[in-house]
């Protein structure tokens, strides 16, 4: 009951007219730096950073909601509108939600995209509100090892496991592990790596880095080889309130119930977030829908949009219990988030919730308003989405890349950082042209010195003795789990194969 | 699929690491199949700079100071562990470009599969950022964007280029009013409008 009651201060904090305002900013920003294409929920919260450097903790708190909820969110209406998925989880409802548009049922497929979304993140919400507690309350208990070992455990299965190819997942984690190591050691105070540059001393930001890898290396990677030609989005038809049918209401409850079941989970555990979510949820409404329907997936059905876009956006709020209660990034978006309180002077991990109580309950009760905002916003303003979806692409990739040169200045006003932004896209761009996947090494360099941290503290402690880091029950089940996860992640890429 | 379906005209920029190494690409695949060996030699440079800093990392760690205090792991631990990563990575990577398994490169929404890479717009997409950088102390914050914004949409296929330049002009001004102004970040506005005072930081 204690935390219902902080969740009711959360509310009376964030009902407020001006912080209902900023949810409502955070909302629609987010929502249309989200739906413009080749802009994944990652490049949207670090391009949007910026917006909150210079607000009071709970304004940026809450603004910042917005824009997570807004962006992830926002990757659903460009792929069912245009012809090419972009961020790996939108890729399935692209899949058969472009179909849908096609066909004609665009606006069926925005709406339950649109409800379905809205369901699941308000029911995922309400896990988050019950779980956190729980599980911050025992994660005080956690000695260094067990931080450890659940260090490991994201390693694995963030950096290397769930990409398309092991040896480049493993060398994007390690570059992001040496871009961490740079700067001043924390235990020591030995400089390393930073080539005697006093810029280097206090280490490399890592918002500099993930808005060079993500908005830089994509506008150059995109520069490179250019769709020219008009941009074709597929129309909308007028008139949202008829956009559902009773058939489609019928059809997509319970996929948006399964993929609140499943995504919700999914995000919570180290295992690839929402993009794993999605794949899982497509190929359960596949398997479950009966011999008639199984013949419509692939050319537009409706429970293969419902279902993923619902387990996207559970998954979304599923990664916000290992980060708020451990301190955890699960994945690239979850790693910016933590660049993102750390910015606002907030520290995650298992004292969050006692230290910033209000703060953290207000950052959920905006959750729950934000959800409320997305559906009443978007389901009206889908005209809009789509006129921002034709904005000629030059004027696009010349916007992202003067955003991201303005955050990034804005870090320290020097324009060293942006110069550092220019050298770390080109670095994007040649990832992307080969193929190496991006979001471990932003997770590596997050993860990095905060892996290095509790494995020299828990030496520190033992004096030396290894056998300290499993003998603990926790860390022993941990690495007993990363045995399973990595069977399990071969189980699931196979899966993934499938559903693709 | 993608080289020889490219247009035969395609402009490329000569020094590009684009050599076309190995025989000529087979028909058949789609866009997303494994790429045809044309693009070994870029990708062979990467993996080989990925060990090659790896090795750096192995010797510098050497480098590092550990004070007299330090316990069992000290600050060079870490380094040589990701040093020793980034070398196995980066062979396996060689081993794996030599024997043919390039790797996969990503798709996007804006990006046309059949079209070979344009490196001139990728080099006077850096120049413009590089340019805006140096300008950014000189002329001033609104301009630097303008030059950037303005510059990058040119390069990008903007035309005719003094819309792109005033869309840029407008943006730099509008977000130095919301972000300076409003917001409050230091953005500075350099010489030409330094007396203003709602453009202030």
């Amino acid at each position: 009951m204690d935390n219902f009651t902080a969740l009711l201060d959360g509310f009376a904090t964030v009902l407020h007219p001006t912080y209902l305002l900023w949810a409502l900013f955070g909302v629609f920003v987010g929502t249309a730096v989200g739906v413009l294409p080749g802009i994944g929920p990652a490049m949207t919260i670090a391009l949007l950073l910026p917006l909150t450097y210079s607000l009071e903790p709970t304004a940026a708190i809450i603004v910042f909601a917005g824009i997570y909820y807004g962006g992830m969110y926002g990757g659903s209406t460009t792929s069912i509108l245009l012809n090419t998925p972009g961020e790996s989880a939108s890729i399935v409802t692209a899949i058969e939600g472009n179909k849908m548009a096609r066909a004609g049922r665009g606006a069926a497929a925005l709406a339950t995209a649109a409800i379905g979304s809205f369901v699941a993140g308000s029911l995922a919400t309400v896990a988050l509100t019950f779980l956190a507690p729980v599980i911050a309350r025992w994660a005080v208990q956690l000695g260094e090892p067990d931080y450890f070992a659940l260090m490991v455990v994201a390693f694995i299965t963030v950096g290397a496991l769930l990409g398309s190819s092991v040896p480049r997942g493993l060398a994007a984690l390690s570059l992001g592990l040496f871009l961490g190591l740079v700067g001043t050691d924390t235990l020591t105070g030995q400089q390393r790596f930073t080539f005697g540059v006093p810029n280097l001393a206090d280490g490399i930001d890592v918002v500099v880095v993930a808005v060079g890898l993500f908005a830089v290396g994509e506008a150059l990677y995109v520069g490179s080889r250019m769709r020219h030609g008009p941009v074709r989005v597929i129309p909308v038809e007028k008139g949202w309130r008829t956009w559902m049918k009773r058939d489609d209401w019928r059809r997509s409850w319970k996929p948006w119930l399964r993929g609140a079941a499943i995504g919700f989970p999914v995000g919570t555990i180290p295992a690839g977030g929402a993009d794993v979510a999605t794949f899982l949820s497509y190929a359960s409404e596949k398997r479950l829908a009966g011999t008639e329907r199984r013949k419509e997936f692939g050319k537009g059905a409706i429970e293969g949009v419902a279902g993923p876009e619902a387990a996207n956006n559970a998954a979304a709020s599923g990664v916000l219990v290992p980060l708020l209660t451990l301190g955890l990034p699960t994945t690239a978006t979850a790693a910016i988030i933590i660049v993102a309180f750390q910015s606002y002077g907030i520290q995650p991990g298992p004292l969050l919730l006692q230290s910033e109580s209000a703060l953290v309950w207000a950052l959920i009760a905006s959750l729950y308003i934000g959800n409320i905002m997305l559906v009443v916003l978007n389901l009206p303003l889908v005209g809009m989405w789509v006129r921002v979806l034709r904005i000629p692409r030059h004027y696009l990739y010349a916007g992202i890349l003067l955003f991201g040169a303005l955050g990034s200045y804005a870090l320290n006003f020097s324009p060293v950082d942006v110069l550092l932004l220019v050298l770390v896209g080109l670095a994007g761009f040649f990832m992307r042209r080969y193929g190496y996947p991006v979001a471990p090494l932003v997770v590596g360099m997050i993860l990095g010195p905060m892996a290095e941290d509790r494995l020299r503290r828990s030496l520190a402690i033992s004096q030396g003795d290894l056998s300290y880091l499993v003998t603990s029950p926790f860390a022993a089940t941990a690495y007993v789990a990363i045995v399973v996860l990595l069977a399990l992640g071969v189980w699931l890429r196979r899966r993934e194969r499938a559903a693709a | 699929m993608r080289a020889d379906d490219a247009a035969p005209e395609a402009p490329i920029a000569p020094g590009g690491p684009t050599a076309e190494g190995g025989p000529p690409p087979s028909d058949g695949p789609g866009p997303t199949a494994a790429g045809p060996p044309r693009r070994r030699w870029g990708e062979l440079v990467l993996a080989a700079a990925t060990a090659a800093l790896g090795g750096y990392v192995l010797v510098a760690a050497g480098g590092i100071t550990v004070p007299g205090s330090a316990n069992t792991l000290g600050p060079r631990a870490f380094p040589y562990l990701v040093g020793a990563m980034l070398v196995v990575a980066g062979l396996a990577l060689v081993v794996l470009v030599l024997t043919g398994r390039a790797g996969e490169e990503e798709g996007g929404e804006d990006v046309d599969p059949t079209v070979r890479t344009d490196w001139l717009t990728v080099v006077l997409l850096v120049v413009t950022l590089v340019v805006h950088v140096f300008a950014i102390n000189v002329v001033g914050w609104p301009f630097a964007a303008a030059i950037l914004f303005g510059g990058s949409a040119v390069v990008l296929g903007a035309r005719p280029w003094w819309r792109a330049a005033l869309v840029g002009l407008v943006l730099g001004l509008v977000v130095q009013v919301i972000f300076g102004g409003l917001l409050g970040l230091s953005l500075p506005a350099g010489p030409l409008l330094e007396g203003v005072p709602f453009l202030r930081g």
